[in-house]
């Protein structure tokens, strides 16, 4: 190809590179961090890196295994920043494009499909009480004074139900992760 | 004990369904864990806000080219880490003819503006007919994408430099009137309440009605139900270095 082609071309895989990943990856980012403020801005960090950063000439594969990484970092530093979560797993590899990534990135639909079975088994571990508080509020999407009435409890005792099944969940889903 | 953390786990958990950013302060660093479940089960419950908002991702897309525009790829053939990156300000001391080439040779760079052009104004109008000039910023104060907030006797504003026009707009949302921050990467005024988003006309930019392209905005449109009128734009001039508002005599 012509030298001077090559940047118009460069250009055109960029924009579609993002065309084709920013909804997956924007998935990928709100699954874990359950608000789109968030999202967009953990979204907005991943791309503005792929800018400085990102080879568009690598094999499609490897593209889309570094965007993954990338975000995959940056929701670790969301929960390692705001909360002084150790990172751990993957989380800890750097950005590189080797080794190629050591599994294939999550598909959208899956991931979405994975995340509700998820849920759904963890709220049939979890005692009844702790199992509807959660579904209530999360799946319904009630206001607490809604759940409290639903449950036929105080107010201040749906917070307190609502913060002992968050609790007693995360253990259990760091059981099961 | 129990109370006091179940309120605030309940605030973050508040902010997570009703769509808003939720902050981290709400929740001690024990809580981290049961905080995170509850993002995962709130994204889980709620899969309608999965896919980015359109207008976000038309948003992004500019704020990608922007930050491409400023640099300019030597010799593509060279591995990434050894790119030489220019910057526009590089550009313009080499010449803007040769630089104009080079970039657009290397890196499809499509905007090349002179760095200190005189701005334009966008007039706006006058709020009142007894008032004064008031000087609320100097030129400099205002190079492309800048804003000044000011405050005088009656009114809270803007100005701002938005690509080369000078334009005033008031700094209260007019939703419940909090006060709305500048910011330079998305070309717009946010408001820290609910999330409304104006652009740099005035208009909001993530509501009921969606977005339009080139409006310029971060924003998520479903978690802004509502319509609201436009900011209020006074009216402004330039006069030498002096950026003036028309408004109420003190």
């Amino acid at each position: 190809m012509a030298a001077a082609d090559r940047p118009t071309e460069t250009r055109g895989r960029f924009e579609a590179i993002y065309a084709e990943h920013v909804t997956p990856i924007h998935r990928f980012i709100y699954a874990r961090v359950g608000n789109r403020p968030d999202a967009e801005d953990l979204t907005g960090q991943v791309f503005m890196r792929a800018v400085e950063q990102l080879d568009v000439h690598r094999p499609p594969a490897q593209v889309t295994a570094w965007l993954y990484r990338v975000a995959q970092n940056a929701v670790a530093d969301y929960w390692r920043a705001f909360y002084r979560l150790p990172r751990i797993g993957l989380e800890q590899v750097a950005v590189a494009w080797e080794p190629m990534a050591l599994e294939p990135p999550p598909h959208a639909e899956v991931e979405a499909q994975k995340a509700a079975a998820a849920v759904r088994r963890l709220l049939k571990t979890l005692p009844e009480q702790y199992a509807r508080v959660l579904e209530l509020r999360f799946l319904h999407r009630l206001s607490v004074a809604e759940t409290a009435e639903r449950l036929g409890i105080s107010h201040g005792n749906a917070k307190v139900l609502q913060y002992r099944a968050l609790r007693r969940a995360a253990v259990l889903a760091e059981l099961d992760g | 004990m129990a109370d006091e953390r179940s309120g605030e786990l309940a605030r973050y958990v508040d902010a997570l369904l009703e769509g808003r950013r939720p902050a981290p302060g709400d929740v001690g660093s024990d809580e981290a864990p049961a905080a995170r479940l509850a993002s995962e089960l709130a994204a889980a419950g709620d899969p309608s806000r999965a896919d980015p908002d359109p207008a976000f991702v038309e948003q992004l897309r500019r704020r990608m080219q922007d930050a491409d525009q400023g640099l300019a790829d030597v010799g593509s053939a060279l591995p990434p880490t050894r790119r030489v990156r220019l910057t526009r300000r590089d550009l313009l001391r080499v010449g803007l003819g040769a630089a104009a080439g080079l970039a657009a040779g290397a890196a499809g760079i499509s905007l090349l503006r002179p760095a200190n052009r005189v701005p334009l104004v966008d007039p706006g109008r006058a709020l009142v007919r007894d008032g004064e000039w008031v000087q609320v910023a100097t030129l400099a104060d205002l190079p492309e994408r800048a804003a000044v907030r000011f405050r005088t006797v009656a009114f809270d504003g803007y100005v701002v430099n938005d690509r080369g026009v000078i334009r005033a707009l008031s700094s209260v949302c007019t939703h419940m009137g909090c006060t709305l921050e500048y910011r330079p990467e998305w070309w717009d005024l946010r408001c820290p309440c609910h999330g409304a988003s104006f652009n740099l006309m005035g208009e909001l930019a993530n509501g009921r009605d969606g977005w339009s392209e080139g409006s310029g905005y971060a924003g998520d449109s479903a978690a802004y139900p509502i319509q609201l009128p436009p900011l209020v734009r006074p009216e402004v001039k330039v006069d030498g270095d002096r950026v003036l508002v028309w408004t109420v005599s003190a």
